[in-house]
């Protein structure tokens, strides 16, 4: 087992290598003059404005709560999954008993409108509210 | 790829634990019905609470009716012994208690909130708190307070648009997930030191091997922390006071009685069956070369002097009963001191009498509070002219919670200094308990004052209750009168159930 | 070698655990929380347990520590959160120092003198097929009641999380 797992080690440290040594090599040759317009936050030609730093929208917590819960329900069917051919239906009835419980959390977040992505729903302006000089 | 024998083996245990284990099948089928009719009809929003009551009493009937079987389940992860039977059905009644509370509760059923999950979860919390109550392992105690623990971080912050609960929940959320962590911490010690999980393969590990019990202790102490953070005892009772205030009062209600049932129910079993019960001679828990059973003394000493005393400057209702449940749960421990039958015994007593006095005491909070809309001890002003009827319920529950006779409250704790004063040893803890229930005669006497004796200014306008909460009112108040003239039943009952489950 | 990549692993779960701790700007904390992790899963490898270091993987990674970044992109206040509350006063730190110290004394003690138990132990090819056994026979009970925890946690962390 642990020889297999070396080899991810050694990617790993391969990686680190690669990176370490295309970034010193950049450093050397690469010329620095740096001036402001240089160091703006690139967006786009736009002058940026305010922080980066914004709050993000809570529906993307949502999303990645459901994400979790059916990430840990996948790392406990795999090993099933890799013994279920020699215990036969009974072990097929577990996880299905399993699956079932857990399908529905989904049902639920589905049936109540978590997984529905709000959209912004803006008000087109009417002309003829224009004229009549309602806003 | 495997013996076939073993797993034809296991198919027909799964079979026979099923058959044993249909209270807690039923439990689940609740949970999801709930949750799947809360679905379907969109339009009634307690819907999800008629499915529970219903499961409840399916539950009930299954829980009754079952041979008093006295077997393990899932290769030995459950035990269905007449002991978790009893915690089982104080579970149910106070799940069942509380649900019929919630829908009298204005508080819950304000405009917008959908109530769906609220009765899908304390279904889900049942579930697990008559899991905790029949475990025989260890990782199955982990996952089922973990699982009633869940239930109640969410339930303590269900009305979250209230800032104090939703920063009972918080709290409630950051105490749970430390001490969970410092539980599973000892379990991993433990398994390390025995080599199993199972608390009978623990015990006869301390029977046969050479071990050094002091390491032991760590372990230990490091469990009992986390379930003492569940039944609120002493140095691990922080959460209690701000959760009690902050949750719904009937959750409030639910973690006061259900869960710490539960967590009582795996305390004892776990020292029971783990250290003391042993099937093969010898008392591993005097072995442990710490005098245990005055740890625990000095535990319930500490429990029940601090929850007394801090109470009697609440002007809190919710929280004046919060302290006043850390002082039950130090009685409670009393029973526990002794670490025999009868001390047992006295415990399920204690509990079954608790159940109804405390859920009462609880309700009477909702009724008013759903009028009046203030749960501070002042404006009980002159309640006992305004609400004559469950006033005198609430009277009846107050005395109870004193521990003084005609009721039921007198009984249990009569069966504790009973089993107590058997041992000479502890004839101290059994004073040191009498002297705090005096003390606890100061703050229900300032709840029945405020009722009663002191003057209101206003008209004499009366509240009016529906027919149904004031049924439900006296259901709880009468049982806590009847048991304390004619308790032989549960008494019976408690002895009959001690019996804990030994391979 | 072992010995050698234990206290690698060891020096990048603590240093990274410090930093989680100790930095100021809590964007920094919650990506040093992935080195941590990253950490132990390799000691976790190290211990022969393959099926461990992977849920470690594709949960803590992939799953916890997004959440945390997203809680943490959820705050108003980003860089420079005073991470010390006013309460926090010398008599509490006092005592949580002593219970501190004591509890790591007594670990150490623990760790050192204890003889724990040995299994006989076959290096095994892989703990998978082992799990998945287990699941399946003597844990099948946890393995179900995991299911209806995990139902319970979703129904409970979506009705906390959502807007109204």
């Amino acid at each position: 087992m642990l020889t297999n797992f070396g080899i991810i080690l050694l990617f790993f440290i391969i990686g680190f290598i690669f990176v370490g040594i295309s970034i010193a090599a950049a450093s050397l040759i690469r010329p620095h003059k740096p001036n402001p317009i240089k160091n703006a936050t690139y967006e786009c030609g736009e002058v940026a404005l305010g922080s980066p730093w914004i709050r993000f929208n809570t529906r993307f917590y949502v999303i990645a709560l459901v994400f979790l819960i059916f990430d840990v329900e996948i790392v406990l069917l795999f090993p099933w999954a890799v013994v279920f051919k020699g215990l036969g239906w009974y072990a097929f009835a577990a996880m299905l008993v399993f699956f079932f419980i857990l399908t529905l959390g989904l049902v639920y977040d589905w049936g109540k409108g978590y997984l529905d992505w709000e959209k912004p729903n803006p008000i087109v302006p009417v002309l003829s509210d224009l004229i009549d000089g309602k806003k | 790829m495997f013996e076939q024998d073993i797993i034809n083996k296991f198919v027909t245990n799964v079979g026979e634990s099923i058959q044993l284990m249909q209270p807690e099948v039923a439990l689940l089928i609740t949970f999801v019905l709930a949750l799947v009719f809360d679905l379907i009809f969109k339009k009634t929003r307690s819907i999800a609470g008629y499915v529970a009551i219903l499961g409840f009493i399916v539950t009930g009937f299954l829980l009754c009716t079952a041979d008093s079987a006295n077997a393990g389940g899932f290769a030995q992860m459950v035990a269905i012994d007449p002991f978790s039977n009893f915690f089982k059905l104080i579970i149910l009644l106070a799940s069942l208690i509380v649900v019929v509370m919630s829908l009298f509760s204005k508080e819950l059923y304000t405009e917008s909130r959908t109530l769906g999950e609220y009765y899908s979860l304390i279904a889900g919390m049942t579930l697990a708190m008559f899991l905790l109550s029949s475990s025989n392992n260890l990782i199955m105690m982990y996952l089922s307070i973990e699982m009633m623990s869940l239930s109640s971080y969410v339930l303590a912050g269900y009305t979250k648009e209230i800032k104090r609960a939703s920063e009972a929940s918080l709290k409630y959320v950051i105490y749970g997930a430390i001490s969970s962590g410092i539980m599973i911490y000892g379990i991993s010690l433990i398994f390390g030191l025995t080599g199993t999980l199972n608390l009978y393969e623990i015990n006869s590990f301390l029977a046969n091997a050479d071990i050094n019990l002091w390491a032991l202790l760590v372990p230990t102490l490091m469990i009992i922390a986390g379930i003492g953070y569940k039944i609120s005892i002493v140095p691990f009772h922080f959460w209690t006071p701000d959760v009690y205030e902050g949750a719904p009062v009937t959750i409030t209600a639910l973690l006061s009685v259900a869960s710490k049932a539960a967590g009582f129910a795996m305390l004892i079993r776990f020292i029971k069956v783990g250290f003391v019960d042993s099937m093969f001679g010898g008392d591993f828990w005097a072995v442990l070369h710490l005098d245990w059973q005055h740890i625990i003394a000095l535990l319930s000493v500490l429990t029940m002097t601090l929850g007394n005393l801090v109470a009697l400057w609440q002007t809190n209702v919710k929280r004046l009963l919060a302290y006043s449940s850390i002082a039950h749960a130090g009685y409670m421990l009393m029973g526990l001191t002794v670490m025999n039958d009868a001390g047992v015994a006295a415990v399920l007593i204690y509990f079954f009498v608790y159940l109804f006095m405390n859920l009462g005491a609880f309700f009477f909070v909702l009724l008013i509070a759903n009028k009046t809309g203030s749960e501070d001890i002042e404006d009980y002003q002159g309640l006992g002219y305004k609400a004559p009827a469950i006033s005198v319920c609430m009277v009846i529950f107050l005395v109870s919670l004193t521990g003084l006779p005609p009721t039921a409250g007198f009984i249990g704790k009569l069966y504790i200094f009973t089993a107590l004063l058997q041992n000479p040893d502890f004839i101290w803890l059994a004073v040191v308990g009498v002297i705090n229930s005096v003390i606890s005669l100061a703050f229900y006497v300032k709840v029945f004052r405020n009722m009663y004796l002191r003057k209101v200014d206003e008209a004499k306008e009366t509240f009016k209750f529906s027919i149904p909460s004031i049924v439900l009112m006296f259901a709880l108040a009468i049982p806590t009168l009847l048991f304390g003239i004619y308790f032989s039943p549960i008494v019976n009952w408690a002895e009959q159930s001690v019996g804990i489950f030994l391979r | 070698m072992e010995d050698l990549l234990f206290y690698l692993f060891a020096f990048v779960v603590i240093g990274s655990a410090s930093v989680v701790v100790l930095s100021k700007n809590i964007m920094y904390s919650a990506f040093s929380l992935l080195f941590t992790f990253f950490g132990v899963a390799g000691l976790y490898v190290l211990l022969f347990a393959d099926f461990v270091a992977l849920t470690q993987i594709m949960v803590y990674i992939g799953g916890i520590l997004v959440l945390i970044i997203f809680g943490v992109l959820l705050t108003t206040k980003i860089t420079g959160v005073d991470i010390k509350s006013g309460t926090t006063g010398k008599v509490q730190l006092i005592t949580a120092s002593v219970v501190v110290v004591i509890i790591a004394i007594s670990l150490i003690l623990l760790f050192t003198n204890v003889e724990w138990v040995n299994q006989e132990f076959v290096q095994p090819n892989t703990t998978i097929d082992s799990i998945g056994f287990a699941f399946m026979t003597k844990y099948l009970l946890p393995f179900e009641i995991a299911a209806v925890l995990l139902l319970i946690a979703l129904v409970g962390a979506t009705l906390i999380a959502r807007r109204k």
